[in-house]
């Protein structure tokens, strides 16, 4: 049995959330968007706060500009003791201003990192259980 | 009929030892913190009608507390999920309660123990709410959220560690001169520079000091306060915002924060402006979260925090003496009801060594991010 020490936090999704899981699953990331406005809503809600419209996920390009980040150093989250240092960023996606996700960014060293950087999502597997997660990976790195 | 908070006083403080490891129950804190406050104003549990408090992590219930200091009717009872979010609105909510006739005489108080240590998530193994986004990145607790603000500062505004860290040796100075500070011992920016990283820009003093303990005020009316031993320390305004349904990452701009708003409401609200204020109580859970609010609620421009404090202006002889009892960072983190302690004390002229001279006005602020409040208080109304 593995240390529940080891095991990153697993997400509980709910009825306004479930639908990102199950795209992260299919290897997609999807946000939630107003049906009727347009707008893009994180974290998710069933109708539009702007309008009250139903809402439903939608796919996004995945391309984003890192808005902030931090290096993580020291252990402080289950899953992640043995990762640091690791480096976080709230990337704002290209879709909306202001439309952020929390993740990780890979394949970069930390020093080389910068706000306004370019990056990319792509999916990996959380482990501890069957759910997808994105990280961004700067555009340009291999 | 004029809408104000001036015709409620804070009347009596009281509080536990705040120590790292106490061994004791939150309820059993809270019982102590409002025995003392309580005491400290010439009351008994028979002249108290109303308790509130605010929780996230450890907590003891309002009935629960009054009950166990014998309290038999308990008229008003209100717990508040919140942390330094919310305490703004928890005082003010009792002022309120006392105002409305509710209640006569309120003991506000918050508890910590053991249980709760924030800045460490190692026991969390699911994440609900929008916590499911960001948990399983390894994105979990407050001062990863907090740092990631101070980093697109420092993008947008050039403040640096050495800016952060002058808050953090300053606080510290501070607290060598009060004996219930947690950490009392002095130190130097280089210290501050050697500190151990949390997650960059933060480092081990940008942090909040945990530990636990209690803290309680008695509210009542500025007629009951007059008749009791101390002078009453008067709440002169109060303001809140709340935006992004509290989602720290939705924030808009993370070079500032609630008190964006906050800040001219208040000062909209009591007419008066930062160069009224004697004393500072600024919410100080990170370094940062002062720095952000320090420059919102217009001490000084943005990025001139460093500065400012550098040139004296934050302390003794200067502009605003911030935090002279060490503020979370040094004295403790009581999740800022502290903060409201200090500033009584202050305001009655019995801090010590460490009493900022003719102190009539203190601003005491609450909560970081996307949410939070001020109030002032003054030894005299409006």
């Amino acid at each position: 049995m593995t240390h529940a020490l080891s095991i990153p936090p697993q997400p509980v999704p709910d009825a306004d959330t479930a639908p990102f899981w199950e795209a992260t699953a299919a290897d997609r990331l999807a946000m939630c968007r107003c049906q009727s406005c347009g707008l893009w809503l994180q974290p998710p809600l069933d109708r539009c706060r702007a309008c009250a419209s139903p809402t439903a996920f939608q796919d996004v390009a995945g391309t984003g500009t890192v808005y902030s980040f931090i290096v993580q150093r020291q252990p402080s989250v289950p899953g992640y003791l043995d990762k640091v240092p690791y480096v976080v960023g709230l990337v704002e996606l290209d879709e909306q201003r202001g439309l952020r996700l929390p993740a990780r960014i890979i394949g970069v060293d930390p020093a080389d990192m910068s706000c306004g950087m370019r990056v990319r999502a792509e999916l990996t597997g959380l482990p501890g259980g069957d759910f997808r997660v994105p990280v961004f990976r700067p555009i340009g790195a291999s | 009929m004029t809408r104000s908070l001036q015709g409620a006083a804070v009347a009596g403080i009281g509080r536990t030892a705040f120590v790292r490891k106490s061994g004791r129950t939150p309820a059993s804190m809270a019982a102590e913190a409002a025995r003392a406050a309580l005491a400290d104003c010439g009351l008994t549990p028979a002249d108290v009608d109303g308790f509130t408090c605010f929780d996230t992590g450890d907590f003891a219930r309002p009935s629960q507390v009054a009950h166990a200091i014998g309290v038999e009717d308990l008229g008003w009872s209100l717990s508040v999920f919140g942390g330094g979010n919310i305490v703004t609105s928890t005082v003010t909510g009792a002022a309120t309660a006392v105002l409305s006739g509710q209640a006569e005489v309120v003991v506000v108080y918050r508890t910590l123990g053991s249980q709760t240590r924030y800045g460490k998530a190692l026991g969390t193994v699911e994440v609900d709410g929008e916590a499911q986004f960001g948990g399983p990145q390894g994105y979990l607790v407050p001062p990863q959220w907090f740092a990631m603000y101070c980093r697109r500062h420092q993008y947008e505004y050039n403040s640096t560690s050495e800016d952060l860290g002058v808050i953090a040796v300053q606080e510290r100075t501070h607290a060598s001169r009060n004996p219930h500070a947690v950490a009392r011992s002095p130190i130097t920016i280089g210290d501050y520079l050697n500190g151990r990283w949390i997650n960059e820009p933060f480092r081990v003093f940008d942090c909040a000091y945990e530990v636990d303990g209690a803290v309680a005020i008695v509210v009542t009316s500025a007629e009951r306060a007059a008749d009791l031993p101390h002078k009453p320390v008067y709440l002169l305004g109060a303001a809140d915002s709340n935006r992004f349904g509290g989602s720290i990452d939705q924030w808009d701009d993370l070079t500032c924060m609630y008190s964006r708003d906050a800040a001219p409401r208040l000062w909209s609200r009591t007419g008066l402006k930062p160069s009224d204020i004697d004393v500072a109580c600024m919410y100080d859970c990170f370094t940062f979260t002062v720095m952000a609010t320090f420059e919102d609620f217009g001490f000084c421009g943005k990025g001139e925090v460093g500065d400012f404090f550098r040139e004296g202006r934050a302390t003794y002889g200067g502009d605003v003496v911030v935090n002279p009892h060490g503020g979370l960072l040094s004295e403790g983190y009581i999740h800022g009801l502290n903060h409201h302690y200090e500033a009584v004390l202050q305001l009655r002229g019995e801090a010590g060594d460490r009493q900022v001279t003719g102190a009539e006005t203190a601003l005491v602020t609450s909560g970081a991010g996307p949410f939070g409040g001020a109030l002032v208080y003054g030894t005299d109304r409006l």
